[in-house]
């Protein structure tokens, strides 16, 4: 049997099993990731790591959306929260130069509980409402706390941003933090995973589809709502933590609407109903911004081009491509 | 901090001329919801498209004759006229596939319009900021000088919500739109042809914020990004006064208008978040807008 035959053999093995197709586009998408330094140059595994931070905010994003049924358009204020968080400790001890990789650490886990805070107040309120009013208060505290950090110029630096962020010695190249990123991102999306599998998860996908039944189940709609708030503010936080570092300097453009635009565009050009669409929307998505940008000064327009088209003609992201594929092989073969 | 009568005069002045564009941006977007249940990201957008069309045509015209306030009412008019057309062909090309679909659907089409209308706008008009310069004296008044033109705009802008009240109250165009707001089927049964309906709202509500983003060229350089400011503020204008309340679309916009008037004055970067706080106090106290009543599903 053939390597592709073999590939498409386990994925067909994955389907029968009523499996997400989540799980092989996963690994195959892991084996990609660890092997992606092999392609040399040093702009690949900036691309890289910018997939994988964006990748790891949008899959944050997607427990609100895919799983819950709700659009924050305010996601990226935790996001900015968690940088900012990571950055405010960096910077002081990076530049007295005496950085090391535990206080590194460190700094990225604390961006997590100052997100999972930011995300417990506003979600405190979203959660109260659904549908259009949820995404408008969403964005409307992001906004919030954009302003907030734009003009709190003795603490954040407002429009001037934290500059001259750096990894400590040892997480310095660009291929080691790169790995480290994947192994952050790697482990942080087998977490989400093990969430949306749970019966929390199940309890949200049913929430999803039928908040009244939910209800009457004696479920805490709200509880349950404000949680999985919580959870997605977290890993965005964490996503976050990893951005400055990496980008050199974190600016209030991080929380701001635009930056929450980001998320939602790559869910759905994934796959927003799939576990693993944010991250294939992320690779499209970082991957068209990286390239094109090489080549046009009309990045909107080429990616509004892409956004348009698939909305028109892919509504259900590139991932429902691949699984009514598979489900039209499966019934083709008895 | 301490305010001259004058001064305080020409803040309420710019608030109200703010909060009546304010209003004609979001009495289209609100509009459009009602009858369509399209909410429409790129409404500012188009409005600085009509900001944009309203400068080349006064520039054109400039050229040809004496510059001056009635120069500007034809290019005015022309630049309502082709943000009619646009919205139509918009209407009936893009927005008209996406009835009935999921709500980040249709922002994700509205928002693909707002980058691509964006980077045509910098392809034809390049990033430097526009504005038309009206040869019009400042009134003395108090000590102080108020520009006269805010009373064409809170004028223009009174007559244009006039034209709409009677238009959906008064007309039989209008009051099938009402209807088809809350029953479309039922419209559809007695023959009335919902699609060019609702290409007519659409296209109307994009005229109408063509038209007001001319008549605002005058005291307000355009560019990009501001189309960004705009419809934020403009959602938080319709949740405030309520979705499909005209009557709450327009007290909400002129309090808001107001509000971030005096507000740019104490706190320059966070007028903004003033307008969210309010947005934020009234989303959590009453979640259906001051004027509005829960929505139809």
């Amino acid at each position: 049997m053939s390597q592709k035959s073999l590939l498409s053999a386990s994925l067909l093995a994955a389907a029968r099993d009523r499996l997400d197709i989540s799980i092989p586009v996963l690994l195959v998408l892991a084996v990609l990731f660890v092997l992606l330094p092999l392609i040399p140059g040093e702009f690949i595994l900036v691309v890289g790591t910018e997939i994988l931070i964006l990748g790891l905010f949008a899959l944050s994003f997607n427990l609100i959306h895919g799983f819950m049924g709700q659009i924050s358009f305010g996601h990226a204020a935790f996001f900015g929260l968690g940088a900012y968080t990571t950055a405010l400790i960096l910077q002081p001890l990076t530049a007295a130069g005496g950085l090391g990789t535990i206080t590194f650490l460190l700094a990225i886990l604390a961006a997590v509980p100052v997100s999972a805070l930011g995300a417990l107040v506003v979600g405190y309120f979203c959660v109260r409402l659904t549908g259009i009013y949820f995404a408008m208060l969403s964005m409307a505290f992001g906004e919030l706390i954009f302003y907030v950090v734009f003009s709190w110029y003795s603490f954040t630096k407002g429009d001037d941003g934290i500059q001259g962020l750096m990894p400590p010695p040892l997480l310095k190249s660009p291929v080691v933090y790169y790995y480290f990123t994947f192994v952050v991102v790697a482990l942080a999306a087998a977490l989400l995973w093990r969430i949306t599998r749970s019966p929390f998860g199940y309890t949200l996908r049913l929430l999803r589809d039928n908040p009244a039944r939910t209800a009457f189940l004696g479920i805490d709609v709200r509880r349950v709502m404000l949680v999985n708030f919580v959870l997605a503010g977290s890993f965005a936080g964490l996503a976050g933590a990893l951005w400055g570092p990496f980008a050199r300097s974190v600016s209030p453009t991080l929380l701001g609407w635009a930056q929450s635009g980001v998320p939602v565009f790559m869910s759905l050009i994934g796959g927003a109903g799939y576990f693993a669409g944010p991250l294939v929307g992320s690779i499209v998505y970082t991957g068209l911004n990286s390239y094109v940008t090489r080549f046009t000064i009309y990045w909107p327009l080429t990616i509004g081009l892409v956004i348009l088209a698939m909305v028109l003609f892919l509504p259900g992201g590139l991932l429902s491509v691949v699984d009514g594929w598979l489900k039209a092989k499966r019934r083709g073969e008895p | 901090m301490s305010m001259d009568f004058g001064s305080f005069l020409i803040q309420l002045l710019s608030g109200l001329s703010r909060g009546m564009m304010l209003f004609l941006l979001s009495a289209g977007l609100s509009l459009i919801f009602g009858v369509m249940n399209i909410l429409n990201f790129a409404h500012a957008t188009l409005w600085l498209l009509g900001g944009y069309i309203t400068f080349s045509l006064y520039t054109a015209l400039a050229t040809q004759f004496e510059p001056s306030l009635l120069l500007l009412v034809p290019a005015v008019l022309g630049s309502t006229a082709i943000l009619f057309v646009v919205g139509w062909l918009l209407e009936r090309f893009l927005i008209r596939r996406m009835y009935g679909r999921e709500l980040p659907e249709q922002l994700l089409l509205t928002f693909a319009l707002i980058l691509i209308i964006g980077d045509l706008i910098k392809m034809i008009w390049g990033v430097q900021n526009r504005r038309i310069v009206l040869p019009i004296e400042a009134w003395p008044v108090f000590d102080s000088f108020i520009n006269p033109y805010l009373f064409v705009i809170i004028g223009s802008g009174a007559v244009v919500a006039t034209f709409l009240w009677w238009f959906l109250a008064r007309t039989r165009i209008g009051k099938i739109v009402r209807a088809a707001v809350y029953s479309r089927d039922m419209v559809s049964a007695l023959g009335i042809r919902i699609p060019t309906i609702y290409a007519m709202v659409f296209a109307l509500g994009v005229a109408i914020a063509g038209f007001s983003a001319g008549v605002f060229l005058p005291i307000i350089p355009i560019g990009l990004g501001l189309d960004m400011d705009l419809i934020i503020q403009c959602f938080a204008v319709v949740v405030i006064g309520g979705f499909g309340s005209i009557a709450g679309t327009l007290v909400a916009s002129l309090l808001v208008g107001i509000v971030y008037s005096f507000s740019v004055l104490i706190w320059p970067d966070g007028a903004l978040a003033v307008i969210f706080v309010i947005l934020v106090a009234v989303l959590i106290w009453r979640p259906y807008g001051l004027f509005g009543t829960e929505m139809r599903s």
